[in-house]
């Protein structure tokens, strides 16, 4: 009887209390960290840290996992070209080949500006950062709670500005086995996308984070503090990032 | 006086013809102690023959062949002994194997004669099928579905690992190499009255490292060459409770670490058990049945959440029976019956848990007629639970020896595979290039598969020439990649049965031993493997690379022993194949493009190893692989995965 009832329980395998389950996909609210599902190729999603700190401060318990804005990138072809470069870039990477760091500019067409909401301080897609004319600098401190109160630290720092960028923010994979790629013509912070660096190859691609507490002066001069402590969902998705974030400094 | 002269004369004339057939006899014997044809095989009847009585043409790699080859798992042996067989990548630089223009859900990996579960790119995981216990390896080509069931349509792999036979044996030793090589092997073996224990330990690792391509490669390229790390345990106990009857238990664990991703590397473990009985019931009758447990799962170990996932699960629990019984001299009848419950768990099947019952019986006669003729015929029913699918398959293998010296065999056997849960119920995006469908209403894949082969030896001597014509039915495979109505964005790809097909090929090879310590071998093998297409007669998009046309593997050895305990042994062995053309598409989201035909370089590789048996127990050995520093141009999915050459050293002790 007893071996009956261990083949039985051996039909569907053993020891599979080894391994851990998927956790519940909906994280619990904790303060000062944000759950971001960045994973869609075509969204864009805006986080204001002045109107998250408030909120905070009136409500302990606030729930930051909707502390942000999701927009949709609009990829219709406009009428016209207003000469501003927004728009999509397609390009050839050699995905294949020597990586994609080597690409190849092949068409363009403009669309509408990317909408945004009134307010925002960053707004992050996939593994592309951007900010509402913020300075990004990189820390070498590994913990939000190391960060020094000394203000001569900050000011040593290099902040950098978001450049425009053509070929990054990559919003089109119907064609991506032959290596083409849709963009969004987009500024982009790259201090701050360097949290997450993509790299092909290898094929699929390597995620790579860095898990380093940035730095982010906001326009009026006020500065938080913004680190990636995971940048995959509990199902194994990539590009849903846990932030944990200080404001102010 | 004339009686007595014819009486003399009939003396002597009968005294001449027994003295030459004793020398006849025993020149018989050298070639085949020469050549291990006096070796027991069992996997191409399913009971023991000596391989030059076999009916079925078996190709055998000894104890002495593996350990001169110094081959860490199966796929490193096979590509160093085997031509007309080549492991290739997928894109993630998962090992597929095309093992004379068959895939490898057509071809049977058996250790001890019991399947092995789980598969990634339709192949088992070779690294689970380590070099460092293993007695021999039979090697049957062609279709044994009438005895082995589904997956058998293209031939039979069957590793028999090493019994207890000393007291005490102790056996370990360590190699090291470039890339962070690093391997150690530990086996310990007693046997006390009727029980023997056997316990094998495995280990492994290797680092990932980059290789480099040419600029403006036509096809897929490997940029970094993915290093493992590997553990095996196992475990044998064996009892005799009474004479002819033994019993043996068996327990295993595998593990293989490979980070492609440094914060998730992917984990595949194996657990093993199986109980075994052995019953010679009479000297014409024996019984074997047996158990057996495989559990082969997958995960992801997430560093940064520090939660190890497991993705896939393949369990098989298995019962099988097999009895066979001798008429006289001449005939055995041999029939038996499986059964295996499959369970799956696939985070990538449309249900993730799935589970079917499979059940076969069969049954084989073999007679010797005269001493010339051996003839086996074999039936085989097998049914799958799943969709209700149920196959028969004949085989028939036929020996005709013409001469002392010469055996010429022919077969037909049908082959059959039905297609498995992953084909009939896969659901899989593929990182957004397509979605990779599963299909349940996939018929079995069916093959018409002839053999001739001959074989002749004299002397110092062994020549084999063998052929063979395969013709597939209802192959199962992607086939071409599509759009539905109404969505131009979403690519899907399903399974499908293929148009039918046809794969021939012949083999040419030539042994040679001699007293003073030399032996070398030479075989050529040609593949003409047709692609398939869909039954539309599309090009379909082929998933793997076809077999390379033209493939030659040779060796050369020379042993000697200087004094007792100081034995010097050098092995040269190598292999060249031929180029290969792939048809693929030109562009896969315009299927109306068409295709471009891909040609993959031609390329040889060559490897040199030098051992000194310095006691009884102790050996040291180096070795230089690659030894004219190839280096491909590009890292194609079939080219060899070296970046050039690479020094190994190591040492055994052996202790018994």
């Amino acid at each position: 009887m007893p071996a009956a009832a261990i083949l039985l329980s051996a039909c569907e395998g053993i020891l599979g209390g080894i391994y851990d389950e998927v956790p519940d996909e909906t994280r619990p609210t904790v303060s000062g960290e944000l759950y971001i599902d960045a994973s869609d190729w075509e969204e864009w999603h805006y986080i204001d840290l002045p109107s998250l700190s408030d909120a905070v401060a009136a409500d302990p318990d606030y729930n930051t996992s909707s502390a942000w804005q999701t927009y949709i990138i609009d990829m219709t072809r406009a009428d016209e070209d207003d000469g501003s470069g927004r728009g999509i870039y397609t390009y050839w990477y050699d995905v294949f080949g020597e990586g994609i760091s080597r690409r190849e500019y092949r068409d363009f067409y403009p669309t509408a500006a990317q909408a945004e909401p009134e307010r925002w301080t960053f707004a992050v897609h996939r593994n592309n950062v951007r900010t509402n004319g913020c300075t990004v600098a990189a820390t070498r401190y590994g913990s939000l709670d190391e960060l020094p109160d000394d203000d001569n630290y900050y000011k040593s720092l290099e902040f950098k500005g978001d450049e425009w960028n053509e070929s990054d923010v990559w919003i089109d994979q119907d064609r991506m086995l032959l290596g083409i790629i849709g963009n969004q013509g987009s500024a982009v912070n790259t201090v701050l996308s360097s949290w997450l660096r993509i790299e092909i190859p290898p094929m699929p691609p390597s995620f790579t984070p860095d898990s380093r507490v940035f730095v982010i002066r906001l326009g009026d001069g006020t500065m938080g503090a913004l680190q990636l402590a995971d940048y995959q969902s509990a199902a194994g998705v990539k590009c849903c990032l846990s932030i944990k974030y200080r404001y102010p400094l | 006086m004339r009686q007595r002269l014819m009486a003399a004369a009939l003396t002597a004339l009968t005294a001449a013809s027994a003295l030459q057939a004793e020398e006849v006899q025993d020149t018989d014997s050298a070639s085949a102690r020469f050549f291990d044809l006096d070796e027991v095989v069992v996997t191409g009847v399913r009971v023991p023959k000596l391989l030059k009585d076999t009916p079925v043409q078996t190709r055998l790699i000894t104890m002495k062949e593996i350990q001169r080859s110094d081959a860490t798992d199966i796929q490193d042996l096979l590509t160093q002994e085997m031509p007309g067989l080549e492991f290739t990548y997928a894109m993630n630089q998962q090992t597929h194997l095309n093992f004379n223009g068959q895939g490898g859900q057509s071809v049977l990996f058996l250790v001890d004669g019991e399947r092995m579960a789980g598969e990634t790119m339709d192949d088992v995981d070779f690294s689970r099928l380590t070099m460092s216990n293993v007695d021999h390896i039979e090697i049957v080509k062609g279709a044994s579905s009438a005895l082995y069931g589904s997956n058998a349509g293209g031939g039979v792999i069957n590793i028999i690992t090493r019994k207890a036979v000393k007291p005490l044996r102790v056996a370990a030793d360590a190699r090291f190499g470039r890339h962070g090589d690093r391997r150690y092997n530990l086996s310990l073996t007693t046997r006390r009255g009727r029980v023997s224990n056997i316990l094998t330990g495995h280990c492994h690792t290797t680092d990932n490292y980059d290789v480099r391509s040419a600029a403006d490669p036509v096809t897929r390229v490997v940029t970094t060459i993915y290093g493992n790390r590997v553990a095996n345990v196992t475990e044998q106990l064996g009892y005799t409770p009474v004479d002819g009857l033994k019993l043996t238990a068996r327990a295993g664990f595998f593990y293989r670490q490979l980070k492609r991703v440094e914060d998730t590397p992917e984990r595949y473990r194996d657990y093993t058990a199986g109980l075994r009985g052995e019953w010679q019931i009479s000297d014409d009758d024996m019984l074997n049945v047996s158990y057996a447990f495989d559990q082969y799962d997958k995960s992801d170990y997430r560093r940064i959440s520090g939660l190890d996932v497991r993705s896939y699960s393949n369990v098989n629990n298995s019962v099988r029976a097999l009895y066979s019984h001798t008429f006289g001299d001449s005939r055995t009848l041999t029939a038996g019956a499986d059964f295996m419950h499959d369970y799956m768990l696939n985070t990538k099947l449309s249900d993730p848990r799935r589970s079917q019952n499979s059940a076969d019986v069969f049954a084989q006669y073999d007679r010797i007629i005269g001493e010339k003729w051996e003839a086996v015929g074999a039936l085989r029913y097998d049914y799958f639970s799943d969709g209700g699918m149920s196959r028969v398959t004949p085989k028939v293998s036929v020996r005709y020896r013409p001469r002392h010296n010469v055996n010429i065999r022919a077969g037909y056997g049908m082959g059959f595979r039905a297609p498995t849960l992953k084909e009939k119920y896969y659901d899989f995006d593929m990182a957004g290039i397509w979605i990779v469908r599963g299909n349940p209403s996939l018929r079995p894949e069916s093959s018409h598969n002839f053999t001739l082969s001959a074989d002749y030896t004299e002397g110092n001597y062994h020549v084999t020439v063998s052929g063979y014509y395969n013709d597939v039915h209802n192959r199962i495979a992607t086939g071409v990649p599509y759009y539905l109505p109404g969505d131009p964005h979403q690519l899907y790809l399903d399974y499908v049965n293929l148009r039918h097909y046809t794969v021939a090929g012949c083999e040419v090879a030539l042994k040679g031993r001699w007293t003073n310590g030399l032996s070398a071998s030479l075989t050529y093998a040609y593949t003409d493997e047709h692609l398939a297409e869909d039954r539309d007669g599309n090009t379909i998009n082929n998933q793997y690379i076809p077999a390379r046309p033209h493939s030659l593997t040779a060796r050369a050895d020379w042993e000697k022993t200087f004094r007792e305990g100081y034995t010097l042994t050098a092995s040269l062995n190598g292999r060249v194949l031929s180029s290969v053309i792939n048809v693929e598409y030109r562009d896969y989201y315009d299927i109306a493009a068409g295709t471009v035909k891909v040609e993959y370089p031609a390329y040889t590789l060559w490897k040199l190893s030098v051992s000194q048996t310095l006691t009884r127990y102790i050996k040291v050995g180096l070795a230089v692989d690659n030894i004219f520093n190839y280096k491909p141009l590009y890292y194609y999915l079939n080219c060899p995965l070296t970046d050039g050459t690479a020094f190994m050293a190591g040492v055994s002790i052996d202790f018994y």
